[in-house]
């Protein structure tokens, strides 16, 4: 069976997959393209937190699992989503300069988060909610 | 399980790390102005009193003032445990390392012995504090992971080399009859085979598939080879240390220490080449022109062994590869990445007035022009140093290129704290 730990960390590498396409794009100076890509980049990261924010963590929680490591990735995803803002707006003025500076800072930002999260929290999650992993895993997907 | 690592908190002020990253690079400087006035041709003879005192300004005032400053901020983050006493240590390891290499190389450069002697318990006082440190860190961690091992042995490398480092410099400071050539060999193959090797080994299974995307190192290979290589330095340092010892064995730890640093070398290239990011990137660069020099330094090195008629020469050509090649290259490489990215994410911290101010983000701290700059004026030292060993002119290269590679890093480093300091000003003075 599927744990949580090994579906999040595949959904991480979709969305890395799909930063490196918008990155790419961007510092090639095609615009159409880095548009279109870079949506479905800022779209598959909305998902991603929403299948925490609303199904993960309020599980991990009310199954007694600790509130001070949800609160720092929370923390987290707030950090993400103002460099993403950023990086839309880098994408609206088409400054590649600009878009890669951002880009550079969110994927260290980025991958210092997914590396606590499969290593610290998404196993922790696995233990604390083993009885329910099946069901949640199927609400985060439906998502 | 350690929660607690999750949390941002337990990375050290940002002027733990970045004291250390900002006089390093003086060091290159120094170690360039040293080798252009010493007499004949520095590299021909890496023994001689100036070489010696040069290597050790890149070797203890470049290499480890970098390493042991990004130690200091590494355990905290990737370990989750942070050092005992960060600002404390700090101090404790930063001045006596500077004033320690300072009369280390003062010392062998005019032959001066009350220098050596000053100088052997500043150096061990330093890495004492830093050991006992980091190991009290990592003894802490509860996090159990091949990282933690590599930079375990690394240190518990570095504390071999420092003893044996305190012992040659006492010794010559008292001309006592030691057994040098066998000393050094066991001083110089832990330091670089051990604390370097390792540690770099250690980090990269971190950062390498976060910076380029690439796959994660192979679970073979991040299981074994710190073990290994360590294993094959203890017998190094025992065979070398033992009254009489098979020359056959001696070759058979070297080549096997050399086929397992080519082994990280060749996975590293290997993982970067199937990265998933494809962008330009110069930390890629340095860190690709890192791994291509260990291999060089393995080949000089087996090549040795080979041809022993020719062995001086060539052990010569590998250590140059080694520190100009391998350490140089990842340690500048990395730097270019820490510094902005440190700088980025204290200032970050400021919160709502942060936000509202604007943090530039990490090529706008330093800018990217200047680590491109700085990759091709490393390619040009590089083989100009090698070249050099064999052929006086391109001497007349390698120091300027040194000198020049010190000012670069130098000048990129302060651009990131004045980024900092300035943007760090106006947040304060923000009001929401």
């Amino acid at each position: 069976m599927t744990t949580i730990a090994e579906f999040m960390t595949t959904d991480h590498k979709s969305c890395d997959d799909a930063f490196a396409v918008a990155e790419e794009n961007a510092l090639d100076g095609d615009w159409g393209k880095t548009e279109t890509a870079f949506n479905a980049f800022r779209d598959d990261m909305a998902r991603h937190f929403r299948m925490e924010e609303d199904a993960l963590f309020p599980a991990l929680l009310s199954a007694g699992g600790p509130s001070g490591p949800v609160n720092v990735m929370l923390m987290e995803h707030e950090q993400i989503r103002g460099l993403l803002e950023q990086m839309a707006t880098a994408v609206t003025q088409k400054n590649a300069d600009k878009y890669g500076g951002l880009s550079e800072t969110l994927l260290i930002v980025m991958q210092q988060h997914n590396h606590k999260e499969e290593n610290i929290l998404y196993p922790i999650a696995d233990q604390v909610l083993a009885s329910e992993c099946a069901a949640l895993l199927g609400r985060m997907q439906a998502v | 399980m350690k929660i607690a690592s999750l949390s941002t908190e337990q990375a050290p002020p940002i002027s733990v790390p970045l004291r250390f990253f900002a006089i390093a690079p003086a060091f290159l400087a120094l170690a360039a102005l040293l080798l252009a006035i010493a007499d004949g041709n520095p590299f021909a003879n890496l023994h001689a009193p100036s070489q010696i005192a040069a290597t050790h300004y890149v070797t203890l005032g470049f290499m480890a003032m970098v390493m042991v400053g990004a130690v200091q901020q590494l355990l905290p983050v990737v370990i989750g445990s942070p050092m005992p006493a960060p600002r404390l240590v700090a101090w404790f390891t930063f001045l006596p390392l500077i004033a320690g290499v300072l009369a280390l190389s003062t010392g062998f450069m005019l032959g001066r012995t009350e220098l050596l002697d000053l100088s052997w318990p500043l150096l061990g006082l330093a890495f004492l504090v830093f050991i006992a440190a980091s190991l009290t860190s990592l003894a802490q961690a509860a996090a159990q992971n091949v990282t933690k091992t590599a930079l375990m042995l690394s240190i518990v490398s570095l504390a071999g080399a420092v003893a044996f480092g305190m012992l040659l410099a006492r010794g010559y400071a008292a001309s006592s009859p030691l057994p040098y050539a066998k000393l050094a060999a066991a001083h110089i193959s832990l330091a670089l085979g051990g604390w370097v090797l390792l540690l770099s080994i250690g980090v990269s299974y971190q950062v390498v598939p976060m910076f380029q995307l690439t796959p994660n190192y192979p679970k073979w290979l991040t299981t074994g080879l710190a073990p290994a290589i360590f294993a094959t330095l203890l017998l190094h340092v025992a065979l070398l240390l033992a009254e009489s010892s098979q020359h056959w064995l001696v070759v058979i730890v070297e080549v096997s220490f050399w086929a397992l640093a080519c082994c990280f070398a060749v996975v590293t290239l290997r993982l970067q080449n199937q990265r998933r990011r494809r962008v330009a990137d110069a930390t890629l660069s340095f860190f690709r022109l890192g791994m291509f020099s260990l291999l060089l330094a393995a080949a000089f090195s087996l090549a040795a062994l080979i041809l022993p008629s020719a062995g001086e020469q060539l052990r010569t050509l590998s250590a140059l590869a080694f520190i100009m090649g391998f350490a140089l290259s990842l340690i500048q490489g990395m730097l270019y990445k820490i510094v902005p990215f440190l700088v980025w994410f204290h200032l970050f911290r400021g919160g709502a007035k942060a936000i509202k101010v604007g943090v530039p983000n990490m090529k706008e701290i330093i800018p990217e022009a200047w680590m491109w700059r700085h990759l091709w004026l490393q390619g040009g030292t590089l083989p100009a140093a090698l070249l050099a060993s064999q052929w006086d002119a391109a001497a007349w290269v390698a120091i300027p290129g040194l000198l020049l590679q010190g000012v670069l890093l130098s000048y990129g480093v302060f651009t990131g704290i004045t980024v900092y300091r300035l943007t760090l000003k106006r947040i304060e003075q923000a009001e929401i």
